[in-house]
């Protein structure tokens, strides 16, 4: 196989609009790692978060007449993802994210077993699955992902303050369980 | 949140502490201190940090506090083997990839499927140089229309290529390298297709539309 060529997300998409397949299988390509990671971190075992980065990339083909050209597919994907996430967790009772940030906590049961982590890094996995559903998915946003403030905003369809502010008390939580653990 | 924290405890209880409180003794609010060391800033102080002890050990507190959730973050989570594959195996089962039968022979049909002819096509394609990247895919032209008729019936809409019998028109988007003379790319894309299609799949009369709509430099890269 010939080095992949460096063409923009951009271009993959709408040359997958026109009907080309395998364009929007590199699109695929590049962003299936991410899906699944992110939705593992939100969802917290294997199995769920690959039937949710499955759903999602087919979703996005889907919907590919309804992608808005000046948003980019990564940030598109990260919604969609996010989404199907949500619904897992919370069994498609359809909350907006934001909403959820009051609800109780809604932990994740089971964090995927992954016998080459370490501890810290399994302290981690618990403590994040013990987050509100809207708090972890700010932390796995910005501070997994690296994505800025205004693009969580974006993929979260939120204000930056808010952002800032779910991050503010996502971080005292899982310092706390951190403290716990050490 | 219990307000300012006035002689914060030694020992382990320390960060504990300074997460149930809201301001450190100097007036510094505990949540930016946190947000900062989070997002990897700890060492950059600021002018008020350098000469603050408060600040100072509640940033060291925090930098060893966080730690984990950085070791975490960085190690890698691949995607399962499969996942692109069982994708784009069932984008094709909505699009409905149908067959195309290319041959009668007395031991049966050959069939190959049409993604496959546009397959081969893109990867020739690859071949030329100045071709930066190439997709194959159906053509909406009268032999498609035929080709779908030939095929009792069977709806393709975003079909990679139209093969009727042993004809086939392809559609292929090209972008190219830019310095490279576009038509002279183009016409060679358009005989190694043909040559490879007759010589690997058995198709005698291809038409191969090239379209260029894209031109990359090396910047690009």
């Amino acid at each position: 196989m010939e080095p992949e060529p460096a063409v923009g997300d951009g271009y993959l998409v709408a040359r997958a609009r026109d009907g080309y397949l395998d364009a929007y299988e590199m699109l695929v390509q590049r962003h299936s790692a991410m899906a699944y990671r992110v939705a593992l971190r939100l969802c917290g075992n294997h199995h769920d978060a690959q039937d949710i980065a499955q759903d999602a990339l087919i979703a996005a083909w889907q919907n590919l007449a309804r992608f808005r050209a000046d948003s980019s597919f990564s940030t598109w994907l990260y919604q969609i993802v996010t989404r199907r996430a949500l619904n897992k967790v919370t069994r498609g009772r359809g909350a907006d994210l934001v909403d959820l940030l009051d609800e109780a906590a809604d932990p994740v049961t089971g964090p995927a077993a992954q016998a080459e982590r370490n501890l810290a890094v399994d302290a981690v996995t618990d403590a994040l699955a013990a987050l509100p559903f809207a708090q972890r998915t700010v932390v796995v946003l910005h501070h997994f992902e690296g994505l800025s403030y205004a693009e969580v905003a974006e993929v979260t369809r939120s204000s930056v303050p808010a952002v800032r502010s779910h991050l503010f008390r996502a971080r005292r939580t899982l310092g706390v369980k951190l403290e716990e653990w050490r | 949140m219990t307000g300012p924290v006035n002689e914060p405890p030694a020992g382990e209880r320390a960060v504990r502490h300074l997460l149930d409180a809201v301001t450190l003794p100097c007036g510094a609010d505990v949540d930016p201190l946190l947000e900062q060391v989070a997002d990897g800033h700890a060492a950059d102080l600021d002018a008020h940090q350098r000469d603050c002890v408060h600040c100072q050990a509640a940033i060291a507190e925090f930098a060893a506090l966080w730690a984990p959730v950085a070791e975490a973050a960085a190690s890698p989570v691949p995607a399962p083997p499969g996942l692109t594959a069982a994708v784009m195996s069932q984008i094709r089962v909505l699009v409905r990839d149908v067959w195309y039968t290319l041959q009668t022979t007395n031991l049966g049909f050959i069939r190959i499927a049409a993604r496959i002819v546009a397959a081969l096509a893109r990867d020739t394609a690859r071949t030329v140089p100045g071709v930066r990247v190439a997709f194959g895919r159906s053509t909406h032209s009268k032999i498609a229309a035929l080709t779908e008729r030939a095929t009792f019936g069977h709806r393709h809409p975003h079909a990679a290529v139209g093969v009727l019998g042993r004809t086939a028109v392809v559609d292929l988007a090209v972008a190219v390298t830019y310095g490279d003379p576009v038509h002279e790319v183009a016409r060679d894309i358009q005989q190694r297709v043909i040559a490879t299609l007759r010589n690997q799949v058995g198709l005698q009369t291809v038409a191969v539309n090239v379209t260029v709509d894209d031109i990359f430099t090396d910047d690009d890269r």
